[in-house]
């Protein structure tokens, strides 16, 4: 019986979509997407490197607070200043909120000065269910061994107003600074705010 | 004269809050809001000193929906910014019992319809009757669609003035009826232990108390993953959940347990030793779902004889004994009209597994507790019996005739079709037959509730695959005849029987009222179908039009029927009563000695109190002796007076016990773990 009962759940665990998670402190895994060119890029061609995954809707509220104010923008500069490689992924499924095309979001991102290293496309939501993203925006830190260092939000205050972003803790800013440090992450999780991730089905 | 005064100045005060109010209102951003918030106070008229609720009264348009305090896998909680008088503080937000919304894999604790969340106010004492108290409050929430959120802003407002703290009865229902929705506190402390990624939780819960669809809402992120089911096991007086965790465990978590019909109970569940779903457990698990199999597949069985499945499989079964078909050919036919009534059957089962899964909480057995559904179940029994007794025919639509009649002339996909048919005409008619199969299916884990709808399907077509693979009993196949008339006939005797329980099962919810009600709708559905009949005899054209009349006027009936109030009454101690206001109220005037207590039947402390002290043959002499009146406050359904009478004794929940000495001005109050000494020694002191 309890046999069954294993079988029952593993069948519902491969059924129900999104229990796949990354465990902050374990390596993250790896991923291929198509980007807005059409090039193929893998988490695995950054080896050495550190990575930033922001999980993107430009339809999203709380998405349009932090590119409108110029906050997640800042925050892009800052982290490839200091020589982090930013994904930007987009895991709309076709016909729902956010979802674009490869020209689409890269008129976007011109448009609104955003400056990921790469704007990567996930229509069928495969990677974003294996970091079991939840939210737009949802953050990951990745180091240059390829350990997930931080999930979760990205400052704070969960709110959709651009005034409280001056006095928020920004959690990817101060993971990057203590990585460079050579300190340990003092916030490696939180949860994340925002609109849920329109995935298919 | 100084009436006309006095509605003067009402006018004129009337007038200037109009004006002053005006723009306010316009100023409300947008004015698209997606929830309609009214911050409405208990009484406007707060005394000094004392507290006062406020309610945010919220109508999220149809589609949208707003979250609970833990919104799940996204969303955002409800915040307030609080502008408020000098020494007036406001408490915390509270929510009422949440529904669960699946997403494409992400998990949401919303409201979809209606509902209020509460503020307690603490006026300061010394405040000068008259004194006005403004209050202003920025709610910022978050309001989504399935597709779509918007983050929204109210500013409400109200005005309190000091008074006597009067509460006008028609708010106090409102208040009473949003209430009835926050949980109640569960009084007993759970336990929880994460291991090996499971979560598993133990809550105590009487054996006997009721939980439907039972799940644990977690206050807060990091304990549970929300997205995963929930698996419910009840052993004795504990509730056990297991399901996924997400986090280590480790501080005690909070949390809502709800126990369906929208009640809920809130809780705290501290880490320690939770056993994995006992055996002994899943042993009945076991036995209620092979109980459950042998009953759908007997279901299935007697479905054959319905009316609306007789005409098709008659026609399919007289094809078969005609002879000429060889053995292959009936082997064949057998095969595929079995594997299209078990599909059938299984994507029925399936698509109702889906529609649980995403959220819609009722089950078969809670729609029958709808007098309703009962009312609609007894016409169509009716009508069935009527049919099998002969009054009028059941002449099939044209397409079901046709695709028949393509599977008598044999062929695996007329067969295939044949039986896909069959298993869907067949499936409003499981109801009064399949009932408990059915409802022991929605609580299986979902591999084994769909070998349940495919036990259903089995049933439904075995008689059928015995008539292709034994020759022998086709060729025993009685030729048609007047046989079959009566023996229609004599199956309308079980049909009425079943008609008679169901006018029974209404009569218990609604009432003398309500079973007169749908007997009467009964009747008028027979006089058509008799009238139905007589047309149909002499070949009438459109035959069906009366019966038809008859079904609307019937129908009509459904929406007048009503569930009445469930009648208090609990089990009782000896010469107990339910506890009232006015009851105590009399019985101290007569200055007997009283024993108060409050119980709910989810509330384990109050049933090992009632167990092991209050219903003891000890306790009873003594009070009898004693001439103790005892009176019980039920608080199962979380009974708004009896709430109230409750927080005045300065206790959130159940168990709460008064002792009343004649001559005392006040209750003692009893610990809340009892024992038979303790109140064998109260009499008589």
């Amino acid at each position: 019986m309890t046999k069954l009962i294993w079988i029952g759940a593993a069948a519902l665990a491969l059924a129900v979509p999104g229990t796949a998670q990354q465990t902050t402190g374990q390596k993250a895994g790896n991923f291929k997407l198509t980007d807005v060119d059409g090039r193929t890029v893998a988490l695995s061609d950054f080896a050495g490197k550190t990575v930033v995954l922001e999980w993107h809707n430009p339809g999203c509220p709380f998405v349009q607070k932090h590119y409108g104010g110029g906050n997640m923008q800042k925050t892009q500069a800052a982290a490839r200043a200091q020589g982090a490689v930013w994904l930007t992924i987009n895991s709309g499924a076709p016909g729902k909120q956010g979802h674009m095309s490869g020209a689409e979001a890269k008129a976007l991102m011109a448009e609104q000065k955003a400056e990921p290293t790469r704007y990567l496309l996930d229509p069928r939501g495969v990677v974003g269910k294996g970091y079991a993203a939840k939210t737009t925006p949802h953050l990951y830190v990745i180091d240059g061994r390829g350990t997930l260092v931080y999930q979760g939000g990205i400052d704070d205050k969960p709110t959709a107003d651009q005034a409280d972003i001056a006095g928020a803790r920004n959690h990817v800013l101060a993971a990057l600074g203590e990585m460079r440090a050579g300190k340990p992450i003092s916030v490696a999780e939180t949860r994340p705010y925002g609109c849920s991730v329109k995935y298919a089905g | 004269m100084g009436g006309m005064r006095f509605s003067f100045v009402t006018f004129l005060c009337a007038f200037v809050t109009l004006v002053l109010a005006s723009p306010a209102a316009a100023q409300v951003p947008g004015n698209t809001r997606h929830i309609a918030i009214e911050l409405i106070a208990e009484t406007d008229t707060p005394a000094a000193g004392s507290e006062v609720a406020l309610a945010f009264a919220s109508v999220p348009e149809p589609g949208w929906h707003g979250y609970w305090k833990n919104p799940g896998d996204a969303g955002i909680e409800t915040t307030l910014d609080w502008t408020l008088p000098q020494g007036v503080t406001a408490g915390p937000l509270d929510y009422p019992v949440p529904q669960r919304l699946l997403i494409a894999g992400l998990m949401n604790y919303v409201y979809e319809g209606p509902f209020a969340q509460f503020a307690t106010l603490k006026i300061p004492a010394g405040l000068a009757p008259g004194t006005r108290l403004p209050v202003r409050v920025k709610s910022d929430y978050l309001v989504c669609t399935d597709e779509i959120c918007v983050p929204e802003s109210a500013q409400l407002e109200t005005v309190l003035t000091i008074g006597d703290g009067a509460i006008a009865p028609a708010r106090r229902a409102r208040f009473d009826r949003w209430r009835a929705a926050l949980p109640k506190p569960l009084g007993s402390e759970a336990t929880y232990q994460v291991a090996e990624g499971g979560f598993r939780l133990a809550v105590p819960f009487p054996a006997e108390a009721a939980a439907i669809d039972a799940y644990f809402f977690p206050a807060s992120a990091g304990t549970v993953n929300f997205a995963a089911p929930q698996a419910v096991t009840r052993s004795g007086d504990l509730l056990l959940i297991e399901t996924a965790a997400s986090g280590a465990g480790g501080p005690p978590i909070d949390g809502v347990l709800s126990v369906g019909g929208g009640r809920g109970l809130s809780l705290r569940a501290v880490p320690g030793i939770v056993a994995a779903g006992p055996e002994h457990a899943a042993e009945i698990d076991w036995a209620s779902a092979l109980l459950a199999l042998g009953g759908a597949l007997l279901g299935g069985l007697i479905l054959n004889i319905m009316p609306c499945v007789f005409p098709i499989l008659s026609l399919k079964a007289l094809s078969l004994a005609r002879g000429g078909i060889d053995e292959d050919t009936a082997r064949g036919e057998a095969r595929a009209y079995t594997a299209g009534v078990i599909l059938t059957c299984v994507a029925l089962g399936a698509v109702l597994l889906a529609l649980r899964a995403a959220g819609a909480s009722a089950g078969w057995a809670f729609q029958l507790q709808d007098p309703r559904a009962i009312l609609i179940l007894l016409l169509l029994t009716t009508a069935i019996a009527f049919n099998l007794a002969g009054l009028f025919e059941l002449s099939a639509p044209g397409a079901i005739n046709r695709a028949a009649a393509s599977g008598s002339r044999g062929g695996t996909g007329g067969a295939f079709a044949t039986g896909a048919l069959a298993a869907f005409i067949a499936t409003p008619c499981t109801g009064p037959f399949m009932g408990v199969a059915l409802g022991a299916a929605l609580v299986l884990p979902w591999p084994l509730a769909l070998g349940i709808f495919a036990g259903l399907g089995l049933g439904l077509a075995l008689p059928f695959l015995l008539l292709g693979y034994v020759p022998a009993l086709r060729r025993r196949l009685p030729r048609p005849g007047a046989w079959m008339d009566r023996f229609r006939k004599a199956l309308s005797v079980p049909m009425f029987l079943t008609a008679l329980a169901l006018a029974w099962v209404l009569g218990r919810q609604a009432g003398v009222d309500g079973m007169t009600l749908g007997l009467g709708a009964a009747l008028i559905v027979a006089v058509g179908l008799w009238w139905m009949g007589r047309r149909q005899a002499r070949g009438a054209q459109r035959a069906w039009v009366p019966s038809a009349a008859a079904a609307l006027l019937a129908l009509g009936a459904v929406m007048l029927v009503e569930r009445e109030p469930a009648a208090a009454a609990p089990m009782l101690a000896a010469n107990a009563q339910p506890f009232t206001q006015a009851k105590l109220d009399q019985l101290r005037g007569e200055g007997r000695p009283i024993f108060a207590y409050f119980t709910a039947d989810w509330c384990i402390t109050c049933k090992v109190n009632e167990k092991s002290a209050i219903e003891t043959a000890d306790v009873a002499k003594a009070f009898a002796d004693g001439e103790v009146q005892v009176l019980v406050g039920d608080w199962t359904d979380g009974d708004p007076a009896l709430g109230r009478f409750i927080e005045q004794h300065n206790r959130a929940g159940v168990p709460l016990y008064l002792w009343y000495e004649p001559g005392e001005p006040g209750p003692r109050i009893l610990p809340q773990l009892l024992t038979k000494a303790m109140l064998t020694d109260l009499p008589g002191r």
